[in-house]
This record gives C-alpha cells, structure tokens and sequence, in this order.
C-alpha cells in the first residue's frame, strides 16, 4: 500500500510554479513570424513586464488580448512591457487570430516549449506581471473580467513604485 | 504487490497534456461529439446497419432508404 502511495505521488507530476517572488527566467525567444529577431527577458529591468502565454485556441484570451493591447497603449509610456508567448501549433493559427485581435506589443514563439516549463504554466491564459527588477509580484492564471480589473490595479501600483 | 503492479498497467494508459499543448485537443473534429449534421447522419445509418429499427428511428426494414 505504501508503495502504491509513493508511485500516486510521482505520477501526479509535482512541480513547483513559477510564483510571486521569483526571478524572470533569464531566456530568449524568437520573435512571432521573424525567428531571426530574438527577445531577451533579461533586456526588460527597468520596466514593468507582463508576460502572457496565449493561444489562438484559447478562448479567454479573445478577451484577455485586447486588453492587454489597451494597457501597452495606455501604459507603455511610463514603462508598461507586455510579451506575448505564443502556444500554437502553427504560426499561421497565431497569424490568423491576431488578424481579428490586433495587437502591437511584443510576440513571441515558444516552439520547443522552453518558456512554458521555465514558467511552469498551469492554465491558459498565465500571466506573470513582474516590477522594475525583473522580480514576478503577481501571477494570473485564467482570465475574467475581475482579474483584468486587478491586473490594472497591479500594473499602476509596480509602475508606482520607485526605481 | 499486486496492487501495484495494477496501479502501474493503469498509469501506463494515462498522459498528461499540459495545458499549453492542447492545441490539437482544441480542434473542432476532435470533439467529443459529432456535429449536428453527423449526429443525424449517424443516427439515421445506425439502425439501417444494425437491420433493425432502433428508438431514434422510423421503422424499415434495413435497407437505410427510409
């Protein structure tokens, strides 16, 4: 019995999320339809980072882009950084959403899944809202009307806090 | 012992797909059920191919022309 507890355990794949506290992962990725132009999140200290993983099958997101775009643009110029990770199977699929929602802040690919397990993603869409020194403060996993209220809230206080 | 080794053939049947991979899963045709079209489709060839009349069904004799 106290084998069959121990194999239960291991195969419920325990691992441990990227949570608030936490450094940015100190990773590169190629820009969405440009794989030359590689971002780097080691390059955003010094501003107020979002990075949000999105797909174009991922039906919260048709709302949680938009306002993602409304915040870069409302926010961008006191030092708001949104990146969008990419999760589709193919580029045209991103392509093609992004055709309906357009947005203009930086995008990713995560081809080989590197960024999703350096951030542990557990749901879609997950954002990680991290402050001036490249140290996540909050985590969103989902996404609702209420959580994009907060996330405003969160973004305002980060950009608010002194260098 | 033999607990376990059932627990481990019942493991081997199971994969996890990380939420960020379930863009295949996501797909139309990989619903779990049929569209409308198909749905009647299925259900009208369903008695016909089994040569009786099932409760979804007008009665025939199995020649599917009904």
């Amino acid at each position: 019995m106290r084998a069959l507890a121990f194999l239960l355990v291991f195969a419920s794949g325990g691992a441990w999320a990227l949570e608030s506290g936490a450094p940015l992962p100190p990773l590169s990725a190629p820009a969405l339809g440009d794989p030359a132009h590689k971002v780097a999140f080691g390059d955003t200290k010094g501003s107020v980072v979002y990075v949000d993983f999105w797909a174009s099958w991922c039906a919260p997101c048709r709302q949680s882009m938009p306002l993602l775009q409304s915040l870069q643009q409302r926010y961008g110029a006191r030092g708001l950084r949104v990146i969008g990770v990419n999760k589709d199977v193919s580029v045209a699929d991103a392509h093609r959403f992004l055709r309906t929602v357009p947005v203009d802040f930086t995008l990713v690919q995560d081809a080989g899944d590197a960024l999703a397990h350096a951030f542990d993603v557990k749901a879609m869409p997950s954002g990680y809202l991290a402050d001036r020194h490249g140290v996540v403060r909050f985590v969103h996993r989902g996404f609702t009307a209420e959580s994009g209220a907060a996330l405003e809230r969160e973004i305002l206080s980060l950009l608010d806090e002194t260098r | 012992m033999k607990r376990t080794w059932i627990a481990f053939l019942l493991l081997g049947g199971c994969v996890h797909v990380a939420p960020y991979d379930r863009g295949y899963l996501a797909r139309p045709d990989m619903a779990l059920d049929a569209g409308l079209g198909t749905a009647r489709a299925l259900e009208k060839i369903h008695p016909s191919k089994e040569a009786a009349s099932g409760g979804a069904s007008v009665g025939g004799g199995g020649c599917g022309c009904n």
